[in-house]
């Protein structure tokens, strides 16, 4: 087995001592940022190779993914104006007349779409090599608990342009936690700071997408990150016994990993020179909502699901027990360690069932809508 | 006379009323004597009137059958109540109708306690208009009242329900005027109507809803429908086309056209089929409208050549503006301010069709002249943004060089560092 | 970092800082080209915000005398600047509601006319005679000074 291990820092530090070959710079900041003890953990840290191990770059490209998000999201930030008069124009100017403004800002939008993805392949081939055995469970649950944040991103940031099919997506989106029995109109109140999507509702997207989510993100990202250090990279049962070749995390895992992020930052720079994010027009509260309004693509079968509901199951609103089976869902799948305690096929093929459900679904949303009125 | 003392008698009783929905109070009285025998009957040329009449505007207004067939409503027997001595006409003939009508619709007076805005000179017109002299000539198979407005069931116009409403009006004369016997019989042609149906104010009004758009009695007239003299067309058109007509009386067609008894406007652009004009008006070939007046090569043949040259280029560069800034906003490219310019452009292009009419090409080229540059600015506002487009791309493939050299780059030391650095073992 | 490269043949050597040196310059034009955009992004272009839903027009409010009005290009569309014979400084779509021609102030009597089909607005913009079936659409307008700002609606 492959483990890093961690090296203590009981002995009091020597007095600096030079060593040969080394710049001045280095030295002085050796000494005084001690990252030594980093470098020898960095040195040592190594991947196992096997034929899943294609697998373990995901969630690097995942972390990527983020920190460009992040990157664009600041630059946006300089010129971006969250009020319901002006956030659609700042968008506008930053298409049309901001140096370089159409790029920051198509990668941004390209950019969530690549990271939610990516994410999603990243929890597949976790899930299905079931990295998430003991001693792993934290991972995973911290890692489900990213994903339910980067949904969060994606469902803030797409309300932000304030663009017809951002404001109507938001209202059907913001419906659907009102139907949770109890306490759902008021949490639907608290999303939408008031009863309806209005420039309040605006505002507090704007503070969860640039704020508060970033900064919960950030401490369960790094305590994802730091579990990921401990336990080191899990390997699959199937070829545990087969293989014990490893290779060294710096250089040769690094390069391998920058590989795929700089293809992935020329499919994204390729994205927006070719197919420019829409901006559309600008939101109108109170016209009505235009024919094929739907969330982005990761909502849809939630969104289709919800339809194809009966009004009414055994007295309960058809809506209210879908949108608590998708709560049931999201607890399975923060649960799955736990779940799946014997290891065996039962919790993979329930899995896959599930995905083909909401690969379905999500065809069936992406269909072209019938006309309602025949002539 | 003495039907005409009942009748008189019988509306002094209905003014006094005062109120429009109540019936007066005096004779006849409340039970309507003639629906009741009348549907009671069952017999198909007498009951249908008697049953659509409860849904009639006058019914509402408390007037009964007697008001216009005279006769008496109280009485039972029927000789009694069909009594020409209480005034009793039967079935008005159709040289009646008229008269019959506008002894209350001429009254401003009676009029005006029911409907005050409604004009009270339809009968006079209608003995002006074509209609009406024929029918004073003897002709009974021309249009009177009750043609168009119906005898029993009648409907205020502006209900949708009535034959002369807005929408219903030009199906209502083509009954008699898209009816080829009785129009050959007045040598009168009978396709008006489907002419109409294939001209844009057909499908204006029709297809768009637009009722601004002119349908029969728009351009003919109501009571007074006769087509409009050939020296007064350019002033019916040009209650709408303001600017088209102007110019025309200022043309050196104007006066010639006179003289020669040629119709003003319908002379080049048809009086029921008008159709979209196009430049091909003024070319030489199957459309031209010049051509036949205008030998090959006289002046007026190069005025008209000149002045379609000038205008099929201005709409060639705005045509050719709108597809440059169409693919600059399909690239993704900002396009909102040069779209103005094509406004603009368009604009100045609608001008100088107008001025055609001026029949002088000066006037149009000036016209032209103004668009050309607007539509030129435009187009170099599309080609500025396809640069725009351009720059990016060549710049993504500099990026995506760059990139591609760095990875080639990485995955080339990544097999040589790979070869010994694969230990086996920890 | 590096593996026992260093015992090899010197060839290998060579090839091997070259490719280091592929590497590293690469890195860093790449790096280049990734910074450019960004510098560039971070400066402000020079104009000061007329894509946002206030409009600083280039005429001043002396330019326009009352009972007079003129065209001017607001977010790609025609707008009708005027100024009623009362003084004040209005602002109007001057799209015609009718079939979408651009309308013109008529001075000698005070109203706004389409030459198109002859349809008529007041200065308030309301539809009063001709085939427009629906009234032009006002925009606010703020006068600072000579300096005239229109707000996008």
């Amino acid at each position: 087995m492959s483990e890093a291990k961690r090296s203590s820092s009981s002995v009091p530090e020597p007095a600096p001592q030079p060593v040969p070959g080394e710049g001045g710079i280095r030295a002085w900041a050796r000494d005084r940022l001690g990252w030594d003890d980093l470098a020898h953990i960095a040195a040592k840290k190594r991947v196992p190779v096997h034929r899943y191990t294609l697998f373990y770059y995901l969630g690097g490209m995942a972390l990527f993914l983020f920190l460009v998000q992040v990157a664009t999201g600041i630059l946006l930030l300089l010129y971006y104006r969250p009020s319901s008069a002006e956030a659609f124009e700042s968008i506008q100017y930053v298409m049309a007349d901001v140096p370089f403004g159409w790029l920051i800002r198509s990668i941004h939008s390209w950019g969530a779409n690549l990271f939610v993805g990516v994410v999603f392949a990243h929890l597949a081939s976790v899930f299905f090599l079931k990295a998430y055995r003991p001693p792993r469970e934290m991972t995973w649950v911290t890692g489900a608990v990213l994903l339910f944040l980067a949904l969060g991103f994606g469902f803030s940031g797409y309300l932000l342009p304030w663009n017809t099919l951002a404001f109507f997506a938001t209202k059907v989106g913001t419906d659907v936690p009102a139907q949770i029995p109890g306490i759902g109109h008021l949490l639907s109140r608290i999303l939408r700071g008031g009863s309806d999507v209005s420039g309040a509702t605006l505002s507090r997207f704007y503070g969860i997408h640039v704020a508060i989510l970033p900064a919960v993100t950030t401490l369960i990202l790094g305590a994802h990150l730091l579990l990921v250090q401990r336990h080191g990279m899990s390997v699959p049962r199937s070829v545990e016994k087969r293989t014990n070749r490893t290779m060294p995390f710096v250089p040769d895992f690094l390069m391998r990993d920058m590989v795929g992020w700089l293809a992935a930052v020329g499919l994204l720079a390729a994205l927006a020179a070719f197919f420019p994010w829409e901006l559309g027009v600008k939101a109108d509260p109170f016209a009505s909502a235009p024919a094929g309004i739907r969330p982005e693509w990761y909502f849809l079968w939630m969104f289709q699901g919800l339809k194809y509901l009966p009004s009414k199951i055994a007295g309960i609103p058809g809506e209210t027990l879908g949108v608590l089976f998708f709560g049931a869902l999201a607890a399975a799948l923060v649960a799955v360690p736990w779940l799946d305690r014997r290891g065996k096929r039962g919790i993979a093929v329930a899995a896959v069932l599930v995905l083909i459900a909401a690969a379905v679904l999500t065809v069936l949303a992406l269909l072209p809508v019938p006309s309602a009125t025949k002539p | 006379m003495r039907d005409r003392l009942l009748v008189l008698a019988l509306l002094v009783a209905a003014a006094s009323s005062a109120r429009a929905q109540s019936p007066p109070p005096k004779s006849p009285p409340a039970v309507n004597g003639c629906i009741e025998c009348h549907t009671a009957l069952d017999d198909p040329r007498i009951t249908p009137p008697a049953k659509l009449f409860a849904d009639d505007v006058h019914a509402k207004a408390g007037f009964t059958c007697v008001f216009c067939h005279g006769g008496d409503a109280r009485q039972e027997d029927q000789e009694k109540a069909h009594d020409p001595a209480k005034g009793f006409i039967g079935k008005p003939t159709p040289r009646q109708i008229p008269e019959l009508c506008g002894k209350c619709h001429s009254d401003p007076a009676l009029m005006k306690q029911y409907d005050p805005s409604q004009r009270v000179d339809q009968l006079a017109e209608y003995r002006t208009s074509g209609h009406g002299k024929m029918l004073a000539e003897g002709d009974t198979t021309v249009a009177q009242c009750a043609s168009c407005h119906g005898a029993h069931g009648i409907q205020p116009v502006k209900d949708s329900r009535s034959p002369v409403s807005p929408t219903k009006v030009a199906q209502t004369c083509n009954h008699c005027h898209g009816d080829a016997a009785l129009m050959a019989a007045h040598k009168l042609p009978s396709d008006p109507y489907e002419k109409w149906s294939r001209s844009v104010h057909y499908r204006a009004r029709v297809e768009r809803g637009d009722l601004s758009a002119p349908t029969c009695n728009s351009c003919h007239g109501n009571h007074g429908a006769a087509p409009p003299q050939v020296g007064s067309v350019a002033n019916v058109c040009g209650t709408c086309h303001v600017t088209f007509a102007d110019q025309f009386k200022l043309s050196p067609h104007w006066e010639p056209f006179k003289d020669m008894g040629l119709p003003g406007c319908v002379t080049c652009h048809e009086n029921h089929e008008i159709v979209k004009p196009s430049e091909a008006f003024l070319a030489e070939g199957e459309q031209s409208k010049c051509s036949s007046c205008h030998e090959a090569d006289s002046a007026g043949a190069r005025a008209a050549a000149a002045m379609r040259a000038d205008l099929v280029g201005l709409d060639g560069e705005i045509r050719q503006a709108t597809r440059l800034v169409d693919r600059a906003a399909e690239a993704g490219m900002e396009v909102s301010r040069v779209h103005f310019d094509l406004v603009a452009a368009t604009n100045a292009l609608t001008k100088a069709r107008s001025q055609v009419h001026l029949f002088r090409p000066s006037a149009v080229h000036a016209a032209v002249a103004e668009g050309l540059t607007v539509a030129r600015k435009a187009a170099a506002g599309g080609q500025a943004r396809l640069k725009e487009r351009d720059f990016r791309r060549r710049g993504l493939f500099v990026s995506l060089g760059l990139i591609l050299v760095t990875i080639v780059a990485l995955v080339v030391k990544i097999r040589e560092g790979g070869r010994s650095s694969r230990e086996p073992g920890e | 970092m590096e593996s026992s490269a260093r015992s090899e043949s010197s060839g290998a050597v060579t090839r091997r800082s070259w490719v280091s040196w592929l590497l590293g310059t690469s890195l860093g034009a790449t790096l280049f080209a990734f910074l450019y955009p960004v510098l560039n992004y971070l400066v402000p272009p020079e104009s000061s915000e007329p894509s946002l839903s206030e409009f600083e027009l280039d005429l001043k409010a002396s330019d326009i005398p009352p009972n007079s009005g003129r065209i001017v290009p607001i977010g790609g569309k025609p707008v009708l600047l005027l100024r009623r014979p009362s003084g004040e400084l209005a602002a109007l779509t001057a799209t015609c509601t009718h079939l979408d021609c651009t309308v013109q102030f008529r001075t000698d009597r005070s109203d706004i006319w389409c030459a198109c089909h002859n349809g008529t607005y007041d200065l308030k913009g309301r539809n009063i005679s001709g085939p427009p079936p629906r009234p032009l659409t006002p925009l606010e307008i703020y006068v600072r000074g000579e300096k005239i700002v229109i707000k996008r609606a």
